[in-house]
C-alpha cells in the first residue's frame, strides 16, 4: 500500500454547508488518476441523488452513502498432489445506505427482533466507467429509499403503539469526516508458482492412509474498499489477505469424524511463511487426525484446564466479544449480558480486553482483523473494553446507545449486509503471568486441590457458536479439535476426542487464575448478522479451575467397506 | 447471471471416430475401442473404481445391482457488462462427478418413493480433482463417493419398505428399465478461447445501449463452456463425448409513464463457442432490444381479448415449447410416507395416448439426429436418443421416456435430459419438429383473423410475434404469473406475450404492453385453425424451471422446436393488474461521459 494521508475535516454541523468544497480543497486527487475515478463517480451521484431527493422526496433523506466494495479473488486447491479447483474472480459490490427521518428516529431503528436489510450488494461494473456506475448508483439509490421510508413509515405507527424503549439513545450519531486517498495496491499473486506448492504440500498427505479427505488450498484477495457519504467523508482504502488453509479429516472405528486443521495468513503472500514450515503443518495435521481416529472418546468432565493462546483467543471471541458488541445493548429481544454492567468488574483484575484495528502484526502475524476505516468511513480505533478486570467500553458503530454517543470504528459488514458493530482484533492481556511451565504445574496443583483424575490442555479451537439473543440460553459452545488430557501421577498427556466445551458466559469468566507470558494469534472469519469479517484474537494461555465439556454429538456411520484404492494399488 | 451450465452441447468438428458397437460385439471390442481412442486416465479411473464399487456388500443387505458415473470436465467463461464496463469476468475449471447407484433389483429398488434421497456420510469429500497424474486420487473421490452413496441407498430402501407396509399402492411398476449396452467414444479436441477478447466484446456490445438514454437497465453476457461428458456403467455402456455451448444474453428494460417496467431480451445460442456470433451481429441485436423495449415502454395498455390469436414467427415454437414439449411424458408418482406430500404433477396429455390432440393436418417428431441445437446422441442415462414419432395426423401417438418406468411404458427412447426428483430423470424433447399439411400464406392467415373478428363484432383481433420464454423475469414477477394461473385454475401457466399487437379491421397493427395469457393450456391445441406456410426454428435450453426462467431449475439440455405460424381461436388474455412501481424520484443520470 502506498502511504496515505488522512484529514480530519470538520465537524458534523459546520460540515452540512461546506462538505464539498472544504474537501475539494483538501485532498482531491489529481484528475488524471484513472484509480479515482471510482469515487469522484460515487461522490458526484451521491450530491445530485441527495440534492433530488432532498428537494422532491417525502420523508426526505437526511443522509446517503456508498460503499464500494472491489475483492480480486484467486483460490488454488490440492488434494494429494492433483489440483482441484482454481478460482479467479473480480466483483465490485455496491452498498447504498439511505437515513430518513432524523438522527433521533430513522429508519435504521432496531425494532425487537427485526432484521433491518435495505441494501443488495448489487453489482456493479468492475471497469472504471463514470456512465454504467452512474446508472446503477442512481437506480439502487432509488431502490433503497423507498424501501427506507417504507419502514420508517411503520416505525413511527409502531413507535406510538408500543411503550418506551429502555434505551433512547439516538438511531445515528453524528461523527467527523475523513478524506483518505490510498492508491489500490498491485499485489502480484503468482499463480503457477502456487499451484505447484499447494501440489507438493498436498502430497504429503499421501503418508497418512487413514485420511478419507485432505486439502491444502491457498487464498488470496485483494480488498479495496471505496466509501462516500453526504456528510463529505470520502474514503478510498484496502487491504490483501493471503492464506494457506490445510485440512484434513477421518472417521473413527465408532464413526467419529474427527479433523484437524492448521492455517497461516499475511497481508501479502511474499510474507507467507516458508514451504518449510507450510510442510511442517501438513505433517502435524497428518499425525492428528490420525491419532485422533484411535484417541479415547472423552467423557463428561467438569475440572482444571489450560487454554493454548489460540484456544483462549476464541474462546474470549466467542463468549465475551460477541456480547460487547454495541447494537446489541439496545435490543430488546438481545441477552444484554454486560449492558449494565460498565464500571463493574467482569474479568479478574489481572486481566485486560482491547479491540484494536490499528495493529497489523503481533507475535510475528500478521493480523486478520486489521483495517484502516470501517464500513462506516469511519477511522478505526483501539477501544479499551476491559481494563483490569472493569467493563470500559463497547464496540460502536454509528448506532448510539445509552452513555455511548459515538462510533469508535467497528461498524462493520460483510458487501450486502447492512453495518452492526463488529469485532476487529481482539487482544487479551494480563499482569498475572507464568511461564508456560509454570502454568502447566498450577494446572497438576489445581488437579491435586481438586481431586480430580486429570485436568484438560486445549491445543486449539477451530470454531464456536454462541446465543446472544434473549430467547436463547445465554451459553456457548466451542469445538476444540485438539485437547489432551493432562494427569497429575506424571503419566503422559493423552490426546482425546470428542470433547465440547459448554457454559455460561459469567461463570466462566470468574474461574481464570492465571496466564501464560506468551501471546498467540488466532485469525479467522466471524460470522454474524452483518456476514463474515476477517477477525483476530490475540491471547497468551490461560488457566481456568473449571470448565465443563460434553460429549460432541457423533455420527455413527460406518467406515468405508472397501480399503482405500490407494492402499490397493494399482489393480 | 447464467449459471455455469452442467452439460454443454457437442461441437460439431468433433463428431468423428464415433463407434457403435453391438451387444453382441461389445464383450470382445469394448476394450479395442478404448484403447483405440484418446489415453483418458479418467474414463480409466471410472471403470476401475466402478467394478470395485459394484462388490460393495453389507451383512446381509441388498447389493448394488446398477451403478453409473459421469464425470463431466468443464472449461467455462463468462463475462457480463452493461453500458460498456465490465461487471464480471469469470473463468472456472471443474469436474463435476454424478452418481448413481441402485440396490435391490430392476423391479424393486431404492428409488420412486420420497425419500430416495437419503444421504450417506459425506467424508468430507469436496471437488473431483481436476488434473490425472495419479489415478489413484480420482478413484479415491469415486470410491468415497461410491460408499457413501451405497449406504444412503441402503437406507432409503429400508425406509421405502417401512413406508410400503402402511401404504398400498394403486399400480406396481417397476423401479428401473434394463438397458443394452451402448458404447460412443469420441476424441476430445479442446476449443480455444481468449478471455480478454471476449470481454472487451461484451463491453462494446454493452456500450450500443448508451445510445438509449431512456432505458432503465441495459446489459449484455456472453458466456461459453467446453465440456467432455463421461458416462460408464455396469451395464457396459460406455460413453466420452464432448459437448460445448456458447451463449449471449441481451437485455434492456424501460419503465412506462404508468410506472410499468417491460423489458425485452435477445439469447442466442451455439454449439461451438470457438466461432461465436459476429460481433457486427450481437451490436444490431443489441440495437433491436433497445428499439423494441422503447416502443414497448410508450406503448398503450392491453385489454382483456376473448378470441382468436396469430402466433407468428417465433412465438409459434415458443409456445410449442411450453404446451405441447413439457407435456409430452408422463409422470410417475412416487411411493411416499403415509401423509406426506410428493412434488409431482400430471401431465396434460398423460392417458392420451391415441387420442387426437391438434387438427388432423399436424404431425409432430422430435428426431435428435437433426443437425439442429438440441441434436443429441446419448441421454444423461447412457441410452442413444431414437427419432420418434410424437404425433400423426393430429392423434397422440408416443411420449418421450427416460428409464423410469411409466404406465404403459417399460422401454427408454433416450430422453433423459435433465434431473428429476426421487431418484429419476425429467424427459425433454431434443428437436421437436411440428409440420403442418395445410399450410397458409401469412397474409392469408391475417385475412382469416380480421373476418373472425368481424364475424363475432371483436374490435381488433390479437398476434403475438414473441412470448417471454425462456423467462428473464424477476423471481417475484414470475410467483405474480404462476399464482395468477393457480387461481385461474387452469394448471401451469404459459409464459406472458412479449410482443403482443392489435390488428385492426383495416390492417392496422398497434403494439400493446402489459398482457398475459389464461388458461391457455395443451387443449388449446385443439383450437388451432390455421397453420402458415412458414416455419421458424427456435433454439432454448430447458432446465426444468417454469418458463424456462433464467438462472432457475436445475442443469440444462438444449432444445430446438421448429413450427409453422399458428392461428387459435378462443384464447382469453388479460390485462396484467399488478402494482406498479413508481418514477424513479430523481431523473437519471447523463449518459454522456
Amino acid at each position: 500500500m502506498l502511504s496515505s494521508i488522512i484529514v480530519k475535516i470538520l465537524d458534523f454541523t459546520a460540515l452540512l454547508a461546506v462538505s464539498t468544497l472544504a474537501f475539494a480543497q483538501s485532498s482531491k486527487p489529481p484528475a488524471d488518476d484513472s484509480s479515482h475515478v471510482v469515487l469522484n463517480t460515487m461522490a458526484e451521484e451521491l450530491q445530485r441523488n441527495f440534492d433530488g431527493m432532498k428537494k422532491k422526496a417525502d420523508p426526505p433523506p437526511y443522509f446517503l452513502s456508498y460503499e464500494i466494495t472491489d475483492q480480486d479473488s484467486h483460490n488454488i486447491s490440492a488434494s494429494l498432489g492433483v489440483l482441484n479447483g482454481v478460482e479467479d474472480g473480480r466483483n465490485r459490490y455496491l452498498d447504498v445506505t439511505v437515513r430518513v427521518g432524523d438522527p433521533k428516529l430513522d429508519n435504521f431503528r432496531r425494532v425487537r427482533g427485526e432484521r433491518v436489510q435495505f441494501t443488495s450488494g448489487a453489482a456493479v461494473p468492475i471497469d472504471n466507467t463514470p456512465v454504467a456506475l452512474r446508472q446503477d448508483l442512481w437506480l439502487e439509490t432509488d431502490r433503497v429509499y423507498r424501501a427506507s421510508a417504507e419502514r420508517l413509515i411503520k416505525i413511527k405507527t409502531n413507535q406510538q403503539v408500543k411503550t418506551a424503549d429502555r434505551d433512547t439513545s439516538n438511531d445515528f450519531s453524528s461523527e467527523e469526516s475523513y478524506a483518505h486517498w490510498e492508491t489500490p495496491a498491485k499485489v502480484t499473486f503468482d499463480s503457477t508458482r502456487w499451484k505447484q506448492n499447494v501440489r507438493d504440500l498436498s502430497k504429503n498427505f499421501l503418508t497418512y492412509p487413514d485420511l478419507l479427505s485432505s486439502d491444502v488450498q491457498v487464498s488470496f484477495l485483494a480488498d479495496t474498499r471505496y466509501f462516500a457519504n453526504t456528510e463529505g467523508t470520502r474514503v478510498q482504502h484496502g487491504r490483501d489477505f493471503a492464506r494457506v488453509i490445510i485440512t484434513a479429516s477421518a472417521k473413527a472405528k465408532d464413526g467419529m469424524d474427527v479433523s484437524d486443521f492448521a492455517s497461516f495468513e499475511a497481508a501479502d503472500p511474499k510474507d507467507l511463511p516458508s514451504s518449510d514450515v507450510i510442510k511442517a503443518a501438513v505433517k502435524r495435521v497428518g499425525e492428528h487426525v490420525e491419532a485422533l481416529t484411535t484417541a479415547k472418546t472423552a467423557e463428561p468432565f467438569v475440572g482444571p484446564a489450560i487454554l493454548s493462546g489460540r484456544a483462549s483467543g476464541v474462546f474470549f471471541h466467542e463468549i465475551f466479544g460477541h456480547r460487547i458488541e454495541g447494537h446489541r445493548q439496545k435490543d430488546e429481544s438481545e441477552g444484554q449480558t454486560f449492558t449494565k454492567s460498565v464500571g463493574e468488574k467482569i474479568l479478574p483484575e489481572f486481566l485486560s480486553v482491547t479491540f484494536d484495528p490499528t495493529i497489523k502484526r503481533i507475535a510475528g502475524v500478521d493480523l486478520n482483523g486489521w483495517y484502516e476505516y470501517d464500513d462506516e468511513g469511519q477511522i478505526g480505533r483501539p477501544v479499551k473494553a476491559v481494563e483490569n478486570g472493569v467493563l470500559r467500553n463497547f464496540l460502536m458503530s454509528r448506532s448510539p446507545i445509552d452513555g455511548f454517543d459515538h462510533s469508535n470504528g467497528h461498524g462493520r459488514r460483510q458487501p450486502g449486509l447492512e453495518v452492526v458493530s463488529r469485532q476487529s482484533n481482539l487482544i487479551v492481556t494480563s499482569t498475572r503471568t507464568v511461564s508456560d511451565q509454570q502454568l502447566r504445574r498450577m494446572l497438576i496443583d489445581e488437579i491435586k486441590k481438586q481431586n480430580k483424575p486429570y485436568g484438560l490442555y486445549f491445543e486449539d479451537i477451530t470454531s464456536g457458536v454462541t446465543t446472544t439473543q434473549r430467547s436463547g440460553v445465554q451459553a456457548f459452545k466451542v469445538v476444540p479439535v485438539i485437547v489432551y488430557r493432562v494427569y497429575a501421577d506424571g503419566r503422559p498427556d493423552e490426546l482425546i476426542r470428542g470433547a465440547d466445551i459448554v457454559g455460561t458466559p459469567l461463570a466462566s469468566f470468574s474461574r481464570i487464575i492465571a496466564t501464560s507470558d506468551k501471546q498467540e494469534v488466532f485469525n479467522g472469519y466471524c460470522g454474524a448478522e452483518s456476514g463474515s469479517v476477517p477477525v483476530s484474537a490475540v491471547s497468551p494461555a490461560i488457566l481456568i479451575s473449571e470448565i465443563e465439556i460434553e460429549k460432541k454429538d457423533a455420527s455413527q456411520d460406518l467406515l468405508p467397506l472397501l480399503p482405500s484404492p490407494l492402499s490397493v494399488g494399482v489393480n | 447471471m447464467i449459471p455455469l451450465r452442467r452439460r454443454g452441447a457437442r461441437t460439431h468438428a468433433c463428431r468423428v471416430d464415433t463407434r457403435l458397437v453391438s451387444v453382441a460385439a461389445l464383450i470382445l471390442l469394448g476394450a479395442v475401442t478404448l484403447l483405440a481412442a484418446q489415453p483418458d486416465a479418467v474414463f480409466d479411473a471410472m471403470q476401475a473404481e466402478l467394478q470395485r464399487s459394484m462388490t460393495l456388500t453389507l451383512n446381509q443387505l441388498d447389493k448394488p445391482y446398477y451403478l453409473s458415473y459421469s464425470v463431466d470436465d468443464a472449461h467455462a467463461w463468462s463475462a457480463a457488462a452493461t453500458l460498456g464496463g465490465l461487471i464480471s469476468s469469470i473463468s472456472n475449471d471443474y469436474r463435476a462427478p454424478r452418481l448413481h447407484m441402485r440396490v435391490g433389483d430392476y423391479k424393486f429398488d431404492n428409488t420412486n418413493w420420497t425419500g430416495a434421497n437419503a444421504a450417506g456420510p459425506r467424508y468430507g469429500l469436496r471437488n473431483f480433482p481436476i488434473e490425472d497424474e495419479n489415478p489413484l486420487v480420482l478413484r479415491q473421490y469415486l470410491w468415497l463417493a461410491s460408499d457413501s452413496a451405497f449406504k444412503g441407498a441402503l437406507q432409503s430402501i429400508a425406509r421405502k419398505r417401512a413406508a410400503l407396509r402402511n401404504v398400498t399402492v394403486s399400480e406396481e411398476l417397476p423401479d428401473f428399465d434394463p438397458a443394452p449396452p451402448f458404447v460412443l467414444i469420441h476424441d476430445y479436441h479442446p476449443v480455444r478461447f481468449d478471455s480478454k477478447t471476449w470481454d472487451d466484446r461484451a463491453r462494446r456490445v454493452s456500450a450500443v445501449f448508451s445510445e438509449f438514454p431512456a432505458l432503465r437497465n441495459s446489459g449484455v453476457e456472453l458466456s461459453a463452456v467446453d465440456s467432455l461428458h463421461r458416462f460408464v456403467s455396469n451395464e457396459g455402456t460406455k460413453v466420452r463425448i464432448q459437448e460445448s455451448l456458447g451463449t449471449v444474453e441481451i437485455r434492456a428494460s424501460a419503465q412506462a409513464s404508468d410506472g410499468m417496467i417491460v423489458r425485452d431480451m435477445d439469447i442466442l445460442y451455439t454449439r461451438d463457442p470457438a466461432r461465436m456470433f459476429t460481433e457486427a451481429d450481437l451490436t444490431k441485436s443489441a440495437r433491436a432490444v433497445g428499439e423494441q423495449v422503447l416502443k414497448m415502454a410508450a406503448a398503450p395498455l392491453g385489454d382483456n381479448y376473448t378470441g382468436p390469436v396469430l402466433f407468428e414467427g417465433a412465438s409459434s415454437p415458443q409456445l410449442m415449447a411450453e404446451i405441447l414439449g413439457d407435456n409430452l411424458h408422463i409422470s410417475r408418482k412416487p411411493v411416499t410416507t403415509p401423509g406426506g406430500a410428493a412434488q409431482s404433477s400430471t401431465t396434460e396429455l398423460e392417458g392420451r395416448r391415441g387420442v387426437r390432440i391438434m387438427p388432423e393436418f399436424f404431425d409432430v417428431k422430435d428426431d435428435p439426429t437433426l443437425p439442429l441445437f438440441g441434436h443429441e446422441d446419448v441421454d444423461d442415462e447412457g441410452v442413444p436418443d431414437k427419432p420418434l414419432s410424437l404425433v400423426e395426423k393430429g392423434v397422440l401417438k408416443d411420449f418421450l421416456r427416460t428409464r423410469q418406468p411409466v404406465r404403459g411404458y417399460n422401454d427408454s427412447n433416450g430422453r433423459a435430459r435433465l434431473i428429476a426428483n426421487y431418484g429419476a430423470d425429467t424427459p425433454v424433447p431434443t428437436n421437436l419438429v411440428i409440420t403442418a399439411r395445410e399450410t397458409s400464406p401469412i397474409p392469408d392467415m391475417k385475412k382469416k383473423l380480421i373476418d373472425l373478428i368481424q364475424q363475432r363484432g371483436l374490435p381488433y383481433g390479437m398476434i403475438v410475434r414473441k412470448m417471454d420464454f425462456p423467462s428473464s423475469a424477476s423471481l417475484d414477477e414470475a410467483r405474480k404469473i404462476l399464482a395468477a394461473g393457480a387461481a385461474g385454475g387452469s394448471g401451469r401457466p404459459v409464459s406472458m406475450p412479449l410482443y403482443a399487437y392489435r390488428l385492426y379491421p383495416d390492417g392496422r397493427e398497434e403494439l400493446v404492453r402489459g398482457e398475459r395469457f389464461k388458461g391457455v393450456n395443451a387443449r388449446s391445441l385443439k383450437d388451432i385453425l390455421a397453420a402458415g406456410d412458414d416455419s421458424t426454428t427456435f433454439n432454448y435450453l430447458d432446465n426444468g424451471a417454469p418458463f424456462a426462467l433464467l438462472g432457475y431449475g436445475s442443469g440444462a439440455a438444449e432444445v430446438t422446436v421448429v413450427a409453422p405460424s399458428v392461428l387459435i381461436d378462443d384464447l382469453e388474455m388479460s390485462k396484467v393488474d399488478d402494482e406498479l412501481p413508481k418514477l424513479p424520484i430523481v431523473p437519471a443520470p447523463a449518459l454522456a461521459k
